[in-house]
């Protein structure tokens, strides 16, 4: 027989039992909203039976401790697919960026019915086809001035669209290097945090305590650093988390074995490697490489088209320009200056003074528009440094090209968003905080307690009896 | 299955977001009348488009070459047809001059032919703006100038333009000249208003022999010689007007393939790129039906929630 005050102490550790409860749930209630709470639950347990003259007898409830609710497996999926996501993110972000700056936009409602983001800021396309309808209004009137100042216009427009476009592109190449510099610098200070997170859940899971929220918030860092890059993590018996990048360990344990830095390859454009080794690391996953993808191939590639086509316009025009006679008879000059799509510009001496438009194919006849003939018909022409495709349709090909590159991002962003969903979804059911769950074991909980406070105040009216005995 | 409370919040929060930017791009579309407006909207389909505007663009520039060329046809035409008025009258003179002219009547005549070369020279001289019509390429001055004597007698008419003609597109490769050079007697090229060896005319100098032989009252030269000289020079000029008309004709069908070629290119145009009013709005309709279903469901959802904590005691 348990005896009347061991009875009492059976009350009190029941109630002390139910109180953790109710202090967990309330716990649990408090970061209902929280994504990276895990919810806890608290395990009750028996507590250590005594022998009496009847048998083992016992002695009530105890909370044995709190566990944390986690499937460690849907937490390495969410990290898998942070880094997916991180990775198209940046690409969607960077590339929409890019398409701004690029700044071809169709219109069918201009007033020109062309492209452009409105009939007053033309794109590309639209400004080449100008210059050939110029140098056509010039082979149709070769010494009328307005026709002349309509085709320095017009060219004058190209080449700052082309300057304009490839300032902007580089701008923003630039600006991707500051982005990669900024999440190496975001991806190392959640590496110290990582390390810093490992040593208090070792010190804590060493002294039999729990680490629960100290968990919550290593896993946290963990997608939010799977986000930046792709990360394997590795599990240890101290309940530390070693993190390694493209098979080099940066955390072990409670150490910051090494961090990430940049480094210039040689053209400017910042890559990643290990800081401490000096190791180049190729990236799989996650923001940093999904700006550095996006800046050295898909914008790379529309710049080098950009430039390929300025160039080409400038050699092709000035081939048969040179030949040319302007309304003075001189010859020989060039139309563009410049070598891409950088540098691109007219002839200064000709756009100040149309009359010096070599137009005519000889000297001394001013009605002669050969030249000017040729430069309208090269709009026409198939030229060999673009593939055999005219200008138009070669800078049509390169914003298509770009075009898939943005889309396929959208798409996958798309898809992202609905496995991460799901993935997300899942872990709530495991991990998150349900209401209606709360509510039930708090009352529960809260019942337990009054019962258990109800034994005691039946025990201690025992008690009050016994001593009553005694007059 | 166990649905935890944030479950209910970030679905409603993403279908929400969803159909909010389903929104937004029908609206987009309804407003603008397209359904492609950047490249990654339809990548390929932007390719096309700005294909299609470039034809486009280039065909309305070969309807305002079309333009020009129709203008100088007929500036080169009207100055053709007064040029045969002065062939033709020149022609009746040559005939009229026989040997029963009186010494008077022939001087008479001289005199108007002295005037018909006058004439013919400043119709010779035809501007289209700024350029001389029948110079050639070489269109920068007046191709002919008189020389006349003391008596106001033309003694010669010289010819300062070159045999070049320029051509000008009005559709892709098909280029065409509707100007013909005043003279060309290199034997080869346009056929020269005034002169060209291979044919026989030579205008003005018949003119000027018509004048001289009349001055001089030599009816036998002007039959035998200026005559069927001036009838020579009479069909080459015929042979100018018909080749204006042909070109006018010609720069006509021209511009009408062009306005069909536009009409093409703007339907393959907004078959592209342009938004079906009736089903955007349809889809808009539809969209907006349902974010209001889902903000209804979203509002039962969190009225249901706060049920289960009114529940507590």
């Amino acid at each position: 027989m348990l005896g009347l005050f061991n009875t009492l102490n059976l009350g009190a550790r029941a109630m002390t039992a139910q109180q953790v409860g109710v202090e967990v749930t309330g716990q649990n209630l408090a970061n209902a909203n929280n994504p990276a709470y895990a919810r806890q639950r608290v395990q009750l347990q028996t507590s250590t039976p005594t022998p009496t003259g009847i048998g083992m007898e016992g002695t009530g409830v105890e909370a044995a401790s709190i566990q944390q609710v986690r499937d460690q497996l849907l937490d390495s999926q969410i990290q898998s697919e942070s880094s997916v996501g991180g990775y198209w993110n940046s690409q969607q972000s960077a590339l929409q960026n890019a398409q701004t700056q690029l700044n071809e936009f169709l219109n069918l409602n201009s007033t020109s019915g062309t492209s452009g983001s409105s009939a007053d800021t033309q794109g590309l396309s639209d400004q080449l086809n100008n210059l050939f309808n110029a140098f056509q209004s010039v082979a149709t009137s070769p010494t009328d001035p307005s026709a002349r100042a309509s085709l320095v216009n017009a060219a004058q427009s190209l080449a700052s669209g082309l300057n304009q476009s490839s300032q902007n592109l580089t701008t923003l190449n630039g600006l991707f290097n500051t982005s990669v510099s900024n999440d190496i610098a975001s991806a190392n200070q959640l590496l110290s945090d990582i390390a810093s997170l490992n040593g208090e859940i070792a010190k804590a899971t060493a002294s039999g305590g729990n680490a629960n929220d100290l968990v919550d918030s290593r896993e946290q860092d963990l997608e939010n650093l799977s986000k930046l890059v792709n990360i394997q993590t590795a599990g240890n018996s101290d309940g530390t988390v070693s993190v390694s990048i493209g098979g080099q360990q940066l955390v072990t344990g409670n150490k910051l074995a090494d961090t990430l830095a940049t480094y210039d390859p040689g053209n400017g454009n910042l890559l990643v490697q290990t800081a401490s080794s000096v190791t180049p690391l190729t990236l799989s996953g996650g923001s940093i490489q999904g700006t550095i993808d996006a800046r050295d191939e898909t914008l790379a590639t529309l710049r080098s088209g950009l430039d390929t086509m300025a160039s080409s316009l400038i050699t092709q025009v000035n081939g048969i320009y040179k030949n040319g006679y302007d309304l003075n008879g001189n010859h020989g000059a060039d139309f563009f200056t410049g070598s891409d799509a950088a540098t691109i510009g007219v002839n200064p001496a000709a756009a100040n003074d149309p009359s010096q438009i070599q137009a005519a194919g000889t000297a001394n006849a001013s009605g002669d528009n050969s030249i000017a003939l040729q430069l309208a018909q090269l709009g026409q022409q198939s030229i060999a440094a673009l593939n055999n495709q005219t200008f138009s349709t070669a800078y049509a090909h390169d914003v298509q090209n770009f075009g898939n590159a943005l889309s396929n991002a959208n798409d996958q962003v798309t898809n992202y968003n609905s496995v991460n969903a799901m993935l997300q979804n899942q872990r709530d059911s495991v991990s998150g905080v349900s209401l209606e769950e709360e509510t039930a074991n708090l009352i529960t909980y809260q019942k337990a307690y009054e019962c258990s406070a109800k034994l005691i105040t039946t025990v201690d009216e025992m008690l009050q009896t016994v001593v009553n005995m005694k007059s | 299955m166990r649905i935890a409370g944030t479950s209910y919040m970030d679905s409603m929060v993403s279908q929400l977001n969803l159909l909010s930017a389903q929104q937004y791009q029908l609206q987009n579309q309804a407003s603008t009348g397209q359904t492609i407006s950047a490249p990654s909207d339809n990548p390929a389909g932007m390719a096309l488009a700005l294909n299609l505007q470039a034809d486009s663009s280039t065909v309305t520039q070969y309807s305002q070459n079309i333009s020009t060329l129709q203008n100088r046809a007929a500036i080169s035409g009207n100055a053709l047809a007064s040029l045969k008025t002065i062939a033709d009258r020149a022609g009746e003179i040559a005939t009229s001059a026989d040997g029963a002219s009186s010494p008077a009547q022939l001087q008479a005549n001289a005199a108007e032919v002295t005037q018909l070369i006058q004439q013919a020279a400043q119709i010779m001289n035809t501007r289209d703006g700024s350029q001389y019509v029948f110079g050639g390429t070489a269109s920068a001055t007046a191709p002919f100038a008189v020389s006349t004597d003391a008596s106001g007698n033309v003694t010669a008419v010289t010819y300062s333009g070159n045999s070049s003609v320029a051509q000008s597109e009005v559709s892709q490769n098909v280029t065409m000249a509707v100007s013909a050079p005043g003279e060309n007697n290199s034997g080869s090229g346009a056929r020269g208003v005034i002169s060209d060896s291979r044919y026989g005319a030579d205008l003005f100098n018949h003119l000027i022999s018509l004048q001289n032989n009349l001055l001089s009252g030599n009816t036998d030269a002007i039959s035998t010689t200026d005559a069927p000289d001036l009838s020579k020079d009479s069909d080459n000029i015929i042979y100018q007007v018909a080749t204006n008309g042909a070109a006018q004709t010609r720069l006509t069908a021209a511009a009408s393939f062009a306005t069909s070629q536009q009409s093409g290119l703007q339907q393959n145009l907004t078959s592209v790129a342009g938004a079906d009013l009736a089903q955007t709005l349809t889809q808009l309709t539809q969209a907006g039906n349902a974010y209001q279903i889902a903000l209804q469901t979203s509002s039962q959802l969190l009225q249901l929630q706060q049920t289960v904590l009114n529940s507590l005691p």
